[in-house]
């Protein structure tokens, strides 16, 4: 199977997925009435939406650059030292103790949650939140993403680390190309083998998770639902040997930080709050200047 | 008041005298703590590729890391990507221990660029130990220039490196192929002849009007295409089928390639003459000359062609070139080459350099930064060199082979040698490049490719024996599984530590654990430092020290004791400095 046959693949069952918890959770009216205006809800989103089509440009375009920068100039290896971090701090390395629960219908079952469950996740709050009366959950959603990726991307710049399954295949199992080889292919596209710290896996999906629990009361039905597939998520990253421990910690982390950041923050004040503050230190050294 | 209170007076006088006389004999204590550092615990770096490039290289890591902590030594493991490993190890020196994969010596003769204290501050597989040894340079010396009695230089030779042991090999894997039934092989390609060979052969439905197509895995293949660098990944052969040397070697023995005669002359000192093809060209139709030759020769010898002091060596090619003393051009289709002292077998080696293009290399001898050449760092997207194949289109998934139709192989009239007869039953090869194993596995269930070439991982094969249209292949190759030491660390430059710690590992559990039975472990002395026994036709070894353990754990109190025997101590089970 080549990139073409995954990608259409993903796309069949991703699409089906959107569609039934579509018209489960949102309804067919609400989408009715939403598309009506679709118009001043996309205006609403622009400036968010320029951000985040930004820094996802930004990482796909400099990845050359990137990879070269990491590996070469700036970053740090620091694998060994989370293996040693975890070996210290945990009897058995969490992700032993996960892989000890291996079955083949389990790694089915991550398998399909790290790929299709994942893209699911991240894609369903959009029409989720668009279909809301106000479009603020969307905006902030579209941020915290934003916030993710610019986060993380500076992350990998700085620390270089591969996933256990690369680092020791004698105490782990790199079960998710054991099972599905060509989803490399995939993740090829998205991601190096060395960009692993933090977990962007993690941090999205529960980026997506506190943004349910937030916004409870429009969708409740949404808050156990993505708890379920978020949680998924994070134990596939560790069972399938891609991630570590501490990985998934700093990924939560990073989702906190992003899903703050989204709430407290407007692309409008932080930009003229920056201007005031260039302003008022400009003004000063022409004074300064004058003087 | 002051007058009236003496008593408190000479209580301080008293207090601060005894403090003073406490503090003196306490002081010494302080002092000697701040003067003498306490030795500490032996710590090792092992730097190895991740288990995506070289699963087999990551296991051994791993055993070899666990083997390490349980004899006291605080080491910890570092994965690098191929590509950056290779720039460690081969071009900055920076590691400690390194576990890696050979691709296997072409003569004993390789030995010398390997360990010869000539290359200590060499680059590439020139001597990335900075080993250097007077006695090691004499018996490598002595095998490269004794006529009568080289064999017997070279089993002295092998016998001091296990002293001394710069480095040690681990086994010889078993290059592991899974090849379609129409093509009619044993064994999946590796080196150039290899592919001629299977071009060369008819299948069951005749020549093919289409290319052979072959399934490559791994990670930056197509990056950094550069002929005389090592910082890179690689794909097996390709470069020898865009590029002829002047000669192949083949089990020892030389076929002409460029070449169309090599005259030796071995009265007195190694001379060669060599006679060029007629009608050579490049792949952009230059025609190929003597000049070519003797540029090649230089260029790799020094990159920026005079410019920088002392010379800037090609990493890649370096050890060969240095073989050939003197490289001149007789008329444009002759060239003469002189080795000295050296023997026939070992100066051969030098005429298997890949030759280049002068009018393309030499504008790239430019300096462009402090010792660095643009040779050294060009991105070359069109590889123009004189095989009878250029190169087609290169994406991140292929690399496509086209046929060159000016190569005087492609006339079936001409004279060529004679693993072309019958070249070329394809148009040209495609190279499909998969993430992993597992996807080339399934490309060729699913007959998308005739064949791999990238050695599958042991464990692995059991969808290929299971299916009926596919052959699994697996033959030993030359190439080997080494644990290389930094002599420039404090402790791995002790020839009596490195013996020890070359000992650490249990060559026949890995061989049946970590390989499935699909290597061939080293244990003998010639095989220690990566000549295959059944290339070793000499004197018989004596018998070699054991593995210190049992199934691949190593017995602690027996280590501790060689370690001890080595003058090393221990304080709380960890080794110390």
């Amino acid at each position: 199977m080549s990139l073409v046959g995954v990608v259409l693949e993903l796309a069949l069952v991703v699409t089906t997925m959107l569609v039934v918890a579509t018209l489960v959770l949102v309804g067919p009216r609400r989408v009715a009435s939403s598309t009506r205006d679709f118009r001043w809800r996309l205006r609403r989103c622009t400036l968010p939406l320029a951000v985040l089509v930004f820094v996802l440009a930004l990482r796909w375009s400099t990845v050359d650059i990137v990879v070269r920068l990491e590996r070469r100039v700036l970053g740090i290896e620091i694998s060994g030292f989370l293996f040693e971090l975890e070996q210290s701090i945990f009897p058995e390395n969490p992700v032993v103790i996960l892989q000890s629960f291996q079955s083949p219908e389990l790694t089915s079952f991550f398998v399909f949650v790290y790929i299709y469950g994942y893209a699911f996740l991240l894609l369903f709050p959009f029409i989720a939140y668009f279909a809301l009366e106000e479009i603020d959950e969307l905006r902030t959603l579209i941020l915290a993403f934003a916030a993710n990726y610019g986060i993380g991307l500076i992350c990998y710049i700085f620390f270089v680390a591969f996933g256990p399954r690369n680092y020791d295949p004698l105490l782990f199992e790199g079960l998710l190309y054991d099972a599905f080889p060509q989803a490399r292919m995939l993740t090829n596209q998205v991601n190096q083998s060395t960009n692993v710290f933090p977990s962007l896996h993690t941090s999205l999906s529960m980026t997506v998770f506190f943004l349910a629990w937030l916004s409870r009361e429009k969708y409740p039905l949404w808050v156990p639902i993505s708890g379920f597939f978020a949680v998924s998520v994070v134990i596939s990253t560790m069972y399938l040997g891609i991630h570590w421990f501490s990985d998934v910690v700093a990924g939560t982390i990073l989702a906190l930080v992003s899903v703050y950041i989204a709430r407290n923050f407007t692309i409008r004040e932080t930009a003229g709050s920056a201007r005031r503050y260039l302003n008022t230190r400009l003004d000063r050294s022409d004074r300064v200047d004058g003087d | 008041m002051d007058e009236g209170d003496p008593t408190r007076r000479n209580l301080l006088a008293g207090a601060s005298g005894i403090a003073a006389s406490a503090l003196a004999g306490c002081s010494e204590r302080l002092w000697t703590r701040a003067e003498n550092t306490a030795p500490e615990q032996v710590e090792l770096t092992i730097k190895t590729v991740p288990a995506d490039d070289d699963a087999a290289a990551a296991k051994i890591m791993s055993h070899l890391r666990e083997n390490y902590q349980a004899a006291g030594i605080d080491a910890t493991h570092e994965p690098i990507a191929k590509a950056e490993l290779y720039r460690d190890i081969l071009l900055e020196g920076d590691y400690d221990v390194f576990v890696v994969r050979h691709p296997g010596f072409d003569e004993y003769d390789a030995l010398f660029e390997l360990l010869h204290s000539q290359f200590v501050s060499g680059r590439g597989w020139q001597n990335p130990f900075h080993y250097s040894d007077v006695t090691a340079d004499e018996h490598l010396e002595s095998q490269r220039t004794s006529r009568g009695d080289r064999h017997n230089a070279m089993a002295e030779l092998v016998e001091y490196l296990e002293e001394t042991a710069p480095y040690t090999v681990v086994v010889f894997p078993h290059h592991i192929g899974a090849v379609s039934a129409d093509i009619p092989i044993t064994s999946s390609p590796r080196e150039p002849l290899e592919f001629y060979r299977i071009l060369s052969t008819e299948t069951e439905n005749g020549p093919r009007d289409g290319p052979l197509e072959v399934g490559v895995f791994g990670e930056g293949l197509t990056e950094r295409l550069n002929p005389i660098i090592v910082d890179r990944n690689r794909i097996d052969g390709l470069l020898g089928l865009l590029y002829d040397p002047l000669v192949r070697r083949r089990s020892g023995e030389s076929i002409p390639w460029l070449a169309s005669d090599v005259t030796w002359e071995e009265s007195g000192r190694t001379s060669a003459t060599i006679t060029l093809r007629d009608g050579l060209s490049w792949h952009d139709g230059t025609d190929i000359d003597a000049d070519d030759v003797v540029f090649t020769y230089r260029f790799i010898q020094d990159t920026s062609m005079g410019d920088i002091d002392g010379g800037l060596p090609a990493p890649r090619y370096r050890g060969r070139q240095t073989i050939a003393e003197n490289v001149t051009r007789v008329d444009s289709r002759t060239v003469r080459f002189s080795f000295g002292n050296t023997v026939r077998s070992a100066s051969t080696r030098s005429l298997t350099i890949p030759i280049l293009p002068e009018h393309i290399w030499e504008p790239r001898s430019e300096v462009i930064a402090q010792r660095q050449t643009e040779a050294l760092v060009v991105e070359d997207e069109e590889l123009i060199g004189s095989g009878p194949f250029e190169l087609g289109e290169v994406t991140d998934t292929a690399i496509q082979l086209v046929p060159f139709d000016e190569h005087v192989f492609r006339d079936s009239s001409s004279d060529r040698p004679f693993v072309l007869d019958g070249f070329s039953q394809y148009s040209g090869i495609r190279f499909r490049i998969d993430p992993n194993p597992g996807a080339m596995i399934d490309a060729i269930l699913d007959g998308e490719i005739d064949l791999t070439a990238t050695t599958i991982p042991p464990g692995e094969t059991a969808p290929i024996v299971a299916h009926d249209e596919i052959r699994l292949t697996s033959v030993q190759t030359d190439s080997f599984y080494m644990i290389g030491y930094n002599v420039h660390h404090s402790e791995l430059g002790n020839p009596r530590f490195r013996r020890v710690l070359s000992r650490l590992i249990d060559r026949e559990y890995t061989v049946s654990e970590l390989f499935d039975g699909f290597a061939q472990p080293a244990n003998s002395f010639s095989s220690l430092v990566g000549i295959r026994d059944d290339r070793w036709e000499h004197r018989t070894d004596p018998i070699l020290p054991q593995f210190p353990g049992t199934d691949g754990e190593i017995d602690v109190e027996q280590v501790r004791t060689l370690f001890e025997d080595a003058g090393y101590q221990y304080e709380n089970g960890s080794l110390l400095e």
